[in-house]
């Protein structure tokens, strides 16, 4: 109530207006009225009565952030955040290793970036994320749906549909082993079409574009309240060229990255991200680095670095809040079972020894029989 | 999409006209502003801000689809997916052949066979569909003056004797196929940019760049300072561009590259083979401090141009008659080799050779190791005291 003049959100002619009126505080804008306000400044009445409810808006914002009641306030002790972290669910990769070194999976309300040298698998994880985030809470999933923003075209969907195709069955053997009632009734909505129809797709050509998709995504996440990840592939395509002004991209990038921060909070939802590596030339040699810059690397809470060691694929878990650094290695292996590709995959599947298949042969804990 | 004027994205007149007097036209000056910027010019307060924001973003993002819904475009209209290559086991491993709608990258030494290839898809991509053609044209972008006619009708007549039986389907073939020679990085990105209308206009369900490397590699010195990132530059627009126009029609993009040589400590020297004896010695020379450094021969263009394909396919010299294509690259496939050789009727795949003894496996595409000539040659020899090359066990 006793709010500056100065500090209300209204247009800054107005509020100039008012300051040069003499008004100091919002409790003297309300007592005066729309009417007397309107003949003391100059304005019509529509435009006080306007003003008006906006400051009784923010007034009463303020009291309920004070009084400590509002859903929208982001202030609870230590004890409810562990709470709520111990229950809260994590996206399971069905790359056992991976998750471990993750601490359980991708988690929610977080941002986890993946940056990776061409064709390392980042595209493949981003898929196998989409379609896992939909597994039913019985099977230990977290029974959301998945927002899948492409910015390089590399979405082919019928990978993703031979993903999908491979989790419902590896549900189908975990339900035949332990003939559980919720297991059957789940598996009843989760096929191939429920899966796919539960992942929007949205195809970003340029930076505009993609930056017009993140200040709608809100309120799309508000319509659609059961999505719990938002995938964006290709962080780094649309900002690496075309940017003369590098300042600009920096404010860009800054401003995207703290409204993911808040949707990933405010809806509960894990953000994440795929960004590609560029070659930095040192004094006599040159190194992958993640590209975008320095300041990008602060943008988010978990990293990933999936890289190449000769002929094997490792991941590395670069940045964590809890997790220790560490690097396993890893596949991506093909359908297992499918008659079209037994022969291929008998040729190049040589790994799958004691290592974690990465995708489409789920390890998952202790159900698979060949780990 | 960027430059979409804000009349049309629903603003009301005065407010355009009172934005322009701060030079904000389009909805890319729009969406760059701060939110405390927006409230100065447009004179309104927060909330309303944020609701003008909200209709500009309206009209600049894209519209949403399911992954349902695209499955089921893809179901109803399977053979306009992929284009097949007419190389079987290829095509088979590719999910049909190459990907409709997305950038293919063909690398190979020179005299690989990456003319023949392109040669051969244009003649593929007039066929009829129902013998796995787009029935369509064809555009090729020719920076090397490599394209020959009269081998596109050698090769046409002698893989497809039965439907090529008259002359006057040879020339109906030889009029779809429209030949650009550019040579300057300029006039192939005016010729990209273009490419739109001649698209509509001229039915094309193809386009081949032969090849994309050898401009930007005249123009561009990677050592002189400035240039590495104008390449990238200009290599990410046409990427885009082209991957634009792939997606909108939905149609295969081809695109060649050459190799260079990458030292171990990282810097590429460009490969110019103009005689054997030219590979071997730039090695050598780079290595002159002592130190055992190894020099591998690897695609051309650099990382974030691996990144901007998003298939790629390299040929590779594997003795003195056959070839192998390797496929280093693709969303769909895993990494695999297949034999060729080059023949009258173009490539063809030597399906009894036997596939176990790979002397490598995939590793990252950007740095995938390419055998050139000599060395394929000096394996060859090597081998001549344990087997005669070309002795292909029976099945």
């Amino acid at each position: 109530m006793q709010r500056d003049v100065g500090s209300l959100p209204l247009s800054p002619a107005l509020r100039a207006r008012l300051l040069a009126a003499g008004f100091q505080t919002a409790q003297e804008l309300l007592e005066t009225g729309p009417c007397g306000l309107s003949k003391e400044i100059g304005i019509s009445r529509e435009e006080a009565l306007e003003a008006l409810q906006v400051v009784r808006q923010e007034c009463a914002g303020d009291a309920a952030k004070t009084a400590g009641g509002s859903g929208s306030t982001r202030k609870c002790t230590a004890l409810e955040l562990l709470e709520e972290e111990q229950t809260q669910g994590f996206i399971i990769t069905f790359c056992s290793a991976l998750d471990n070194i993750l601490g359980g999976g991708v988690q929610l309300t977080k941002i986890t970036e993946i940056c990776g040298a061409p064709g390392v698998g980042k595209t493949q994880l981003c898929m196998q994320l989409a379609v896992d985030v939909q597994i039913p809470e019985c099977f230990g999933g977290v029974a959301g749906e998945a927002v899948f923003i492409d910015t390089e075209g590399s979405f082919m969907v019928d990978r993703a549909a031979d993903i999908a195709t491979a989790c419902v069955r590896h549900c189908q053997l975990i339900a035949e082993a332990h003939q559980e009632e919720d297991h059957l009734q789940a598996l009843e909505t989760f096929s191939l079409e429920s899966i796919l129809s539960h992942i929007y797709y949205f195809r970003c050509r340029d930076y505009i574009e993609l930056l017009a998709q993140v200040y709608l995504l809100p309120d799309f996440l508000s319509e659609h309240s059961k999505v719990r990840l938002v995938v964006i592939d290709g962080i780094a395509f649309p900002f690496r060229h075309d940017f003369e002004d590098l300042s600009l991209r920096t404010r860009l990038l800054n401003g995207l990255a703290q409204q993911l921060i808040i949707i990933a909070n405010d809806h509960k939802s894990a953000v994440v991200l795929t960004n590609q590596m560029t070659t930095r030339f040192g004094q006599n040699q040159s190194m992958l680095v993640p590209a975008l810059g320095e300041s990008w690397g602060h943008a988010a809470t978990v990293r990933l670095i999936f890289h190449w060691d000769n002929t094997q694929r490792l991941a590395t878990l670069y940045k964590s809040p809890s997790q220790k650094e560490s690097t396993i290695p890893y596949n991506i292996t093909l359908l297992e079972g499918s008659q079209e590709y037994q022969d291929v995959s008998r040729l190049t599947s040589k790994f799958t020894g004691n290592l974690c298949p990465f995708l489409l042969v789920p390890v998952l804990h202790s159900f698979c029989p060949s780990c | 999409m960027a430059t979409k004027k804000l009349r049309r994205a629903k603003l009301s007149q005065e407010l355009c006209e009172r934005l322009s007097r701060y030079q904000i036209t389009t909805c890319q000056d729009f969406l760059c502003l701060s939110l405390l910027e927006l409230m100065k010019v447009t004179g309104e307060s927060y909330r309303n801000v944020q609701k003008l924001l909200r209709k500009v973003s309206l009209a600049c993002a894209p519209k949403m689809q399911t992954a349902y819904e695209m499955k089921v475009r893809r179901s109803i209209n399977p053979s306009a997916a992929f284009l097949p290559t007419s190389l079987h086991s290829l095509d088979k491993v590719l999910h049909g052949g190459i990907p409709c709608g997305s950038l293919t990258e063909l690398t190979s030494p020179p005299g690989c066979g990456k003319t023949q290839f392109c040669i051969t898809m244009s003649v593929l991509a007039t066929l009829p569909v129902s013998m796995g053609g787009l029935d369509g044209a064809v555009i090729y972008i020719d920076t090397e003056s490599a394209f020959s006619a009269e081998r596109l009708i050698e090769i046409a007549g002698n893989r497809f004797p039965t439907y090529f039986d008259s002359d006057e389907k040879l020339f109906c073939m030889t009029r779809s196929i429209h030949l650009y020679r550019e040579l300057t990085c300029d006039s192939v990105l005016k010729r990209i940019k273009s490419l739109e209308e001649e698209i509509i206009s001229k039915k094309i369900k193809l386009i081949i760049i032969d090849s994309v490397a050898s401009v930007v590699r005249k123009e561009f010195d990677t050592k002189l300072q400035g240039n590495l990132a104008e390449r990238s530059n200009f290599l990410a627009r046409g990427a885009s561009l082209l991957k634009y126009v792939a997606e909108e029609f939905s149609i295969p993009v081809i695109l060649t590259n050459q190799i260079t040589t990458s030292l171990s400590n990282g810097l590429a020297i460009p490969a110019d083979l103009v005689s054997p004896a030219h590979d071997l010695s730039l090695s050598e020379g780079a290595s002159g401090s002592g130190k055992k450094e190894s020099a591998c021969v690897t695609a051309a263009l650099g990382n974030t141009w691996s990144h901007s394909v998003n298939t790629r396919l390299i040929l590779q010299y594997h003795d003195l008659l056959t070839r192998q294509i390797v496929i280093a690259k693709s969303p769909v496939a895993p990494f695999s080799t297949f034999f060729y050789t080059v023949e009258k009727s173009g490539l063809v795949l030597q399906d009894g050779k036997n596939l176990s003894n790979l002397p490598w496996e995939g590793t990252n595409p950007a740095l995938q190791t390419i055998q050139v000539r000599n060395t394929a040659l000096g394996n060859a020899l090597l081998k001549t005291t344990d087997e005669t090359p070309g002795d292909t066990p029976s099945p």
